[in-house]
């Protein structure tokens, strides 16, 4: 078991999935608080079609799955500010005509293509150098900006038109979040793959959200609970020979699972703070 | 009576709402600094679209509105940072993960601006908007464990660490039990006393603040009636905007039926 963590292709690995899971972690706080899980579902699987068209037409899926992906987000978001549908209606179209553009785009190939299918899946066993770099610059992006901006991240996800009424620029900000989204489930994409990507970005922040009732504590069990799950994950799916999507991803659903059981604020619900 | 006569909100022949729906029409109305206004109104009168004018989120379809001397469209962040407002209870999602004190710290997040991070100082602006409203023990308590009560004390102690100019507060007795409605209200009071803040505040509930407010504005998409409660409060204007809904018992109090059936 020791001898794995001596190979490179599982240092890489370990790396990757360290960097994601804290990554879609962080993210996925503002993700929970602002209520915008299906957008980032729906984000995912165009991204994936913006990678199938890459490996079609010979350019860099990447770039493409980045395109994609903040073109789905910033047209969400563009709809539900200006209130002209449903914001569930309006991704769920996306999701769909997307998800129908990556299938196209694959049976357009004239060839199998098992790169196209490791970013559906996922498969951070085969995580290059190059992507880890790419994965590492993303996430430093990414997280810098989080930083930049955490007070009116969070102050968005508590109450948006709060926040513009209290003088936050709230709807650069919201927007800004949702290039955040987008481009933390590119950069994730290849380490868990579209389908899974998401629950990556949900479940350590839903777990945090049953153990505290501080923002602060929040994000920090969120970030402990991603990095230590998909490190885990990564282990399981070396050491067992399984897939290591499904391995992080169940693996993070059994933690939220016994948080559920053991939420203190569940418990607690019923006790009142009496004052004077 | 206010101190001065300086108005800091000016509507100027203004009405709000989108083309074919008019929310509010032609309404001219000076708030003056250090005044106390009450807004009244039956429901759909137009009092949230007149608090959404004024914290620069609607620009008026007619006319102008001014707001610190400044044109509403023109808006920029720091005058809406001028604003103290406490919104509807029930808008914001009370189960939040936030602590009573991170909730207050999110007050001086727009006067502070984009890149600036809160400080010491902005730590102890929020302490004494938490000690004015009595809940500065409270600091570390869950926002959700607290009562409604609580909890519009907290909003309010967030609005006034935005060290705002003006507080606006909508409707902040809906779903407070009695007790907690009278300790609101006489709050609100003790701050404009005290703070000399304006303070605009929409409420159904008129037998609670008439003796309380310098002025009643009366809505109903137009302006109805603007003045000291006495003028305003007069049975033959409130039957004309209220209609068969409104009773007047013997001792002077105003029971408006319909908010109740509505709500």
């Amino acid at each position: 078991m020791i001898e794995l963590f001596t190979y490179d292709f599982m240092q890489r690995s370990l790396l990757a999935a360290a960097m994601v899971g804290g990554l879609c972690s962080v993210v996925g706080v503002f993700v929970v608080l602002r209520g915008l899980a299906f957008v980032g579902a729906g984000t995912a699987h165009a991204a994936f079609a913006g990678v199938a068209l890459g490996y079609l037409m010979g350019w860099p899926p990447l770039v493409l799955a980045i395109i994609f992906g903040l073109a789905t987000v910033w047209i969400t978001g563009w709809v539900e500010e200006k209130g002209r549908m449903k914001l569930d209606v309006s991704i769920g179209i996306l999701y769909t005509t997307t998800m129908a553009l990556a299938i196209l785009f694959i049976g357009l190939m004239k060839t199998y293509n098992a790169e196209v299918y490791g970013y559906l899946f996922g498969s951070v066993l085969s995580v290059t150098s190059d992507e880890l770099r790419i994965i590492g610059g993303l996430s430093v992006l990414v997280l810098g900006l989080i930083v930049l901006f955490s007070k009116e991240l969070y102050f968005i996800a508590f109450d948006q038109e709060m926040a513009e009424a209290s003088g936050v620029p709230a709807r650069r900000i919201f927007f800004l979040l949702l290039t955040l989204v987008a481009l933390t489930v590119v950069v994730s994409l290849k380490t868990v793959g579209a389908i899974l990507v998401f629950a990556m970005i949900l479940i350590p922040a839903s777990t945090a959200y049953q153990l505290t009732s501080s923002l602060r504590t929040l994000t920090l069990y969120s970030i402990v609970i991603g990095v230590t799950t998909a490190v885990a994950g990564v282990v399981i799916s070396a050491t067992w020979d399984v897939p290591s999507g499904p391995a992080i991803v169940l693996l993070a659903t059994t933690v939220f699972f016994i948080s559920v059981l053991f939420s203190p604020k569940r418990m607690k619900r019923a006790v009142q703070v009496h004052a004077h | 009576m206010s101190d001065s006569l300086e108005p800091i909100i000016r509507f100027d022949h203004a009405s709000f709402g989108f083309p074919g729906v008019i929310a509010l029409k032609d309404i001219s109305l000076s708030i003056n600094a250090g005044e106390f206004v009450g807004v009244i109104g039956p429901n759909g009168s137009g009092k949230t679209t007149l608090c959404r004018a004024i914290l620069g989120l609607m620009a008026p379809v007619e006319g102008h509105l001014h707001i610190f001397d400044c044109a509403c469209d023109a808006l920029r962040c720091h005058h809406r940072a001028k604003i103290g407002y406490l919104p509807q209870k029930g808008v914001v999602d009370r189960n939040f993960p936030v602590t009573v004190l991170e909730t207050v710290m999110m007050g001086r997040y727009g006067a502070l601006g984009l890149f600036t991070r809160p400080g010491a100082k902005d730590r102890a602006i929020a302490m004494e908007a938490l000690s004015h409203v009595e809940m500065d023990k409270h600091k570390d308590t869950a926002l959700g464990h607290l009562s409604g009560g609580q909890q519009q004390r907290v909003f309010i102690a967030r609005a006034l660490a935005q060290q705002p100019k003006v507080l606006l507060l909508d409707e902040p007795t809906t779903g407070l039990d009695m007790t907690a409605q009278h300790n609101v209200i006489e709050l609100i009071e003790h701050l404009h006393d005290e703070l000399r803040l304006t303070i605009v505040l929409i409420t159904h509930d008129i037998n609670m603040i008439r003796s309380r407010v310098d002025r009643l504005v009366l809505l109903k998409t137009r302006l109805f009636a603007s003045g000291p409660p006495a003028e305003v409060l007069k049975p033959d204007i409130l039957s004309q905007v209220y209609g068969k809904d409104l009773v007047i018992t013997d001792k002077d109090f105003i029971i408006v039926e319909d908010y109740h059936h509505h709500h």
